[in-house]
């Protein structure tokens, strides 16, 4: 009888040492998250010296015009992830939606709140020095959505909860807005 | 000239954020195929080795040798792949073998070679987590067990026993597969 | 016998139009979805509907997958899988949960989350405040690696203390910036939950 526990293992373990490819597509993904955290580093690094430069008593004009500019950008954040308290229920409310991308040629939001159409004009970002943003008309409810970067893509928003699933493959994110309590 | 990796991390360090894209595709295949492996199917993979190249990036000014970035990004994805594993069983969802084995398949027995990957698949899934991590470590990525040792924190005794249980009980799947 | 019989073939007249309704107003799906599909799907768009469950997330699931490039057998597999998730957080939670709380509930199934936990948590927090948020944040959490018992009894003690939407759509924000600097998904998680400023933490600092 063959020894099948010692030769089968080898052929086993040479099985599993084939090298495994993946594409291109990768590497760009990865990037992506990269270039996204470079850009946050950036943003906070910026805050914090004027952060610094604020506790200087005489404040030049140019710094004051700069943290404007700062401010605006930071805001794109942050506006995106504040849960909307004004809409009554039903009612659809203008939701801004960021994007940090400098490589991408198109930028587009698609979720549930557009049933995924993927030729809704109303949803393709506007390019702002590689920061992309949108906004769109969302009814108050639990919705899915991703970005669509370059018409392939698909990219779960980085500021936003992660939608658990994963049945197509693809990252997608999860927006909730609520109908006001007051 | 190929940069050595220690000059691509002092060359990101400074700012060089385009850089990193050459470690990436460095070690992209090269650890793909243990998080494939380890993890049972290639979305998951690409997620965990996504993730422990981001993970690198964040921390890469704390990478102590960064000639040998290549390890450290390695420990890492181990890491990283643990945190997967332990998903996917509460998930409940079944190992299934790579599609790259599809496109991999020899072309003179297709067939045959299909079967054998997904039998190889399926042993391996039906290790534990903890064995299967140390299998693919010693014999597949061929490391010793001080490599071994310092990438997973576990003792080498510890980690030669695993090794030692996975090979025995791999040699009784595999055999209950030849006598069917 | 005869009006029940009767009844019952109406209803699913009714509830099969439903995929039969949007297949006119939606030509991606009678052009993309084959037939095979389309009767997989009907068939557990009226399941769904006869249990009482919401039948738009899974045409939204529908939507998505189209959108996604799946074909047909992965579209029937994924809104299978939602109908069973939905249903199970349906009958935790009961008629009170709105179609938004089940949806975010089937997230946390999905993700995990046993759907006894999410029934506790409705329970505690009473009839008046919307769990769609807290389980979208459950949700969240555990799939970015913090364990179901961690992700749960942080989630359970932000609500049980009263924390806000705002609260506890911070703690999220908190964890994931936590957990991407290299910290332990679980110590993200605990740390942060006892740090968020509740009603009845800021009660008792005045007592």
């Amino acid at each position: 009888m063959p020894d099948w526990g010692r030769t089968t293992l080898e052929l086993m373990v040479q099985e599993l040492q084939h090298p495994v490819r993946l594409d291109e597509s990768f590497d760009r993904r990865v990037m992506v998250r990269v270039r996204r955290i470079y850009a946050e580093r950036r943003h906070r690094g910026i805050i914090g010296w004027l952060g610094a430069a604020a506790s200087i008593s005489r404040r030049p004009a140019w710094a004051a015009a700069l943290a404007a500019g700062v401010v605006a950008v930071v805001s794109l954040a942050v506006v995106k992830r504040t849960t909307n308290t004004v809409a009554a229920t039903g009612q659809a409310i203008p939701v801004q939606f960021v994007l940090v991308a400098p490589d991408a040629r198109s930028v587009a939001v698609v979720g549930d709140f557009n049933n995924w159409g993927l030729n809704d004009t109303a949803l393709v970002a506007e390019n702002h020095h590689g920061v992309w943003s949108v906004s769109a008309p969302v009814h108050t409810g639990v919705h899915r959505y991703a970005f669509l970067v370059n018409g392939k893509q698909w990219v779960a928003d980085p500021t936003a909860p992660r939608a658990a699933d994963d049945d197509f493959g693809q990252p997608s994110s999860a927006l909730v807005v609520e109908a006001s309590t007051q | 000239m190929e940069s050595s990796d220690a000059a691509l991390v002092a060359r990101v360090l400074h700012g060089e954020v385009n850089a990193y894209s050459a470690l990436v595709s460095r070690y992209r295949d090269k650890y793909a195929r243990y998080a494939v492996h380890m993890l049972g199917n290639r979305e998951d993979a690409e997620e965990a080795l996504q993730d422990a190249f981001t993970r690198a990036y964040r921390s890469l000014a704390r990478c102590e040798d960064p000639e040998r970035f290549g390890a450290w990004l390695f420990r890492i994805l181990v890491n990283r792949c643990r945190t997967s594993g332990a998903r996917r069983v509460r998930r409940g969802q079944t190992f299934v073998h790579d599609e790259t084995a599809l496109l991999n398949a020899s072309e003179e027995h297709p067939a045959e070679q299909t079967m054998w990957r997904e039998e190889i698949e399926r042993a391996l899934g039906e290790l534990s987590a903890d064995q299967r991590e140390a299998f693919l470590l010693k014999y597949v990525e061929e490391l010793g067990y001080d490599e071994m040792a310092e990438i997973t924190g576990v003792g080498v005794s510890a980690l030669k026993m695993r090794v030692m249980r996975a090979c025995d009980r791999l040699r009784v799947l595999l055999r209950e597969v030849h006598s069917a | 016998m005869r009006m029940r019989t009767a009844s019952s073939l109406l209803a699913l007249l009714l509830v099969g139009s439903a995929l039969r309704t949007a297949e006119a107003q939606d030509p991606r799906l009678s052009n993309r979805l084959d037939a095979p599909t389309r009767k997989a799907l009907s068939a557990i768009v009226d399941s769904a509907r006869a249990q009482g469950i919401p039948v738009e997330p899974l045409m939204e699931k529908v939507y998505q997958g189209l959108a996604m490039g799946a074909d047909g057998s992965r579209i029937v597999v994924a809104v299978r899988s939602l109908t069973f998730e939905m249903g199970n957080a349906h009958r935790v939670l009961g008629a009170v949960a709105t179609a938004d709380e089940l949806k975010a509930a089937a997230s946390a199934v999905h993700a995990g989350v046993p759907a006894v936990e999410l029934g506790k948590m409705k329970k505690q927090s009473g009839l008046r405040r919307s769990l769609t948020l807290p389980f979208t944040v459950l949700a969240d959490i555990v799939s970015r690696g913090v364990p179901v018992a961690a992700a749960t009894n942080a989630i359970k003690s932000l609500v049980g203390a009263g924390a806000k939407d705002k609260e506890i759509s911070d703690f999220q924000r908190n964890v994931s910036v936590d957990i991407e600097k290299g910290a332990q998904p679980a110590a993200a998680a605990e740390t942060r939950a006892k740090v968020v400023p509740t009603p009845k933490a800021e009660n008792r600092e005045h007592e």
